[in-house]
């Protein structure tokens, strides 16, 4: 086909359409998430312990990090829906971002201990339960996310996907520190960590295929 | 790129405005081939332009009009070069061979240069008619609508320009 009977054709299929905003966009996130939260909450999931909260060092360090890691990285993956935006110094922030808040956990919990104390410490069933719950959190941000996606027009399929996946993660883990009984840095960092990991790698590998251009 | 330009022709043709669409959809091409004719072989620039252009057809609703048109475009144009790059790197290519037969052009090339030589010999209105209807293969009609030429003239044109080819053929032969 000729570009001129192309352009013939794209005319006369042309509908008038609604442009895309990108803070409707992120309210329809912030929407979701709320209402995901609101939703445990009402159920008695999730517990709003004030005590808690002052007592355990992590509970705010969990909180606050996570909170922080999923507004930036929620922003940043609407954003990068844009075909002309480039998220790279973005994502170089946020791993920066990142680091940070593991290190800080890591530096809470003090120096190593054994072998034997380390794997008593982690206790593996609670954290594959803690994990699969995390997971399980992060589906609906995940949904959404990938819904916007593909109604968008990225055209960086490699951070667009990182960036949505570590949003709806970090969302996730956010909610889940409300209903988590564990207060351990080393346990946090590992099992949210793992949780984390599996959602963003998740979005890498399916998001891409989603993404209708 | 004329940005405010193109965002309000992007601007009417989201409010569904299809002679603002056309034009812009015109205007756009003609920036991709160029863009592409630097980037890929000849003979992937149409279609990779008309690629272009039937993704800002199915994606004009993410076209922030508070935002110039120009990188919004370029970034598609951007992104579906680099997708046709990966995709000719997966296409089997085979190397030919060194000592491949080739035919002999040179008698055919030194026809064309003779011929073109003594073209310039006779008159432009012969020439011009001998070119298009004996070289380019066009009819007698459409030879006179471009040459702005009746037809009769055309068929009178040509066959005096053939006559004076020969005679000019005949002398540098006799000369050689």
């Amino acid at each position: 086909m000729k570009l001129e009977s192309l352009i013939d054709e794209l005319t006369e299929d042309l509908t008038p359409v609604k442009p895309r905003r990108f803070w409707a966009d992120l309210l329809v996130l912030a929407l979701i998430a709320a209402v995901e939260l609101a939703l445990l909450f009402a159920l008695g999931i999730a517990h709003l312990d004030l005590e808690r909260l002052a007592t355990q060092p992590t509970m705010g360090w969990r909180l606050v990090s996570l909170g922080v890691i999923a507004l930036m990285s929620g922003f940043l993956a609407v954003r990068s829906f844009d075909p002309a935006y480039s998220a790279k110094d973005a994502l170089r922030w946020l791993a920066v971002i990142v680091a940070l808040c593991l290190a800080y956990g890591l530096i809470m919990d003090g120096p190593p201990a054994g072998t034997a104390s380390l794997l008593q410490r982690l206790d593996w069933r609670s954290g594959i339960q803690c994990a699969s719950k995390i997971v399980l959190l992060s589906l609906p941000p995940l949904a959404a996310l990938a819904l916007l996606c593909r109604r968008g027009a990225p055209t960086d399929l490699r951070r667009t996907p990182l960036l949505s996946g570590l949003a709806a993660a970090a969302w996730g883990a956010f909610v889940f520190v409300f209903a988590c009984p564990f207060n351990d840095p080393l346990y946090i960092v590992v099992w949210y960590g793992i949780a984390c990991g599996l959602v963003t790698l998740a979005a890498r590998v399916m998001m891409p295929r989603l993404a209708r251009w | 790129m004329a940005d405010d330009h193109w965002r309000d022709l992007m601007l009417a043709a989201q409010a569904g405005d299809a002679a603002a669409y056309r034009r812009l959809l015109v205007e756009a091409g003609g920036w991709l081939r160029t863009y592409y004719a630097r980037r890929l072989p000849a003979s992937m620039v149409d279609d990779a332009a008309q690629e272009v252009l039937l993704a800002v057809h199915t994606k004009r609703h993410t076209y922030d009009p508070a935002k110039p048109f120009g990188p919004w475009l370029a970034a598609i144009a951007r992104y579906k070069w680099i997708d046709r790059l990966r995709a000719m790197k997966d296409t089997l290519t085979e190397e030919l061979p060194e000592d491949i037969a080739v035919r002999d052009h040179g008698e055919a090339i030194q026809s064309a240069n003779v011929l073109e030589r003594l073209l310039g010999r006779i008159k432009p209105a012969q020439a011009n008619a001998i070119r298009l209807v004996k070289i380019e293969g066009l009819s007698i009609k459409e030879t006179a609508e471009r040459l702005d030429q009746t037809v009769a003239l055309v068929k009178v044109n040509i066959h005096r320009g053939l006559r004076q080819l020969s005679e000019l053929a005949r002398e540098e032969s006799h000369e050689a």
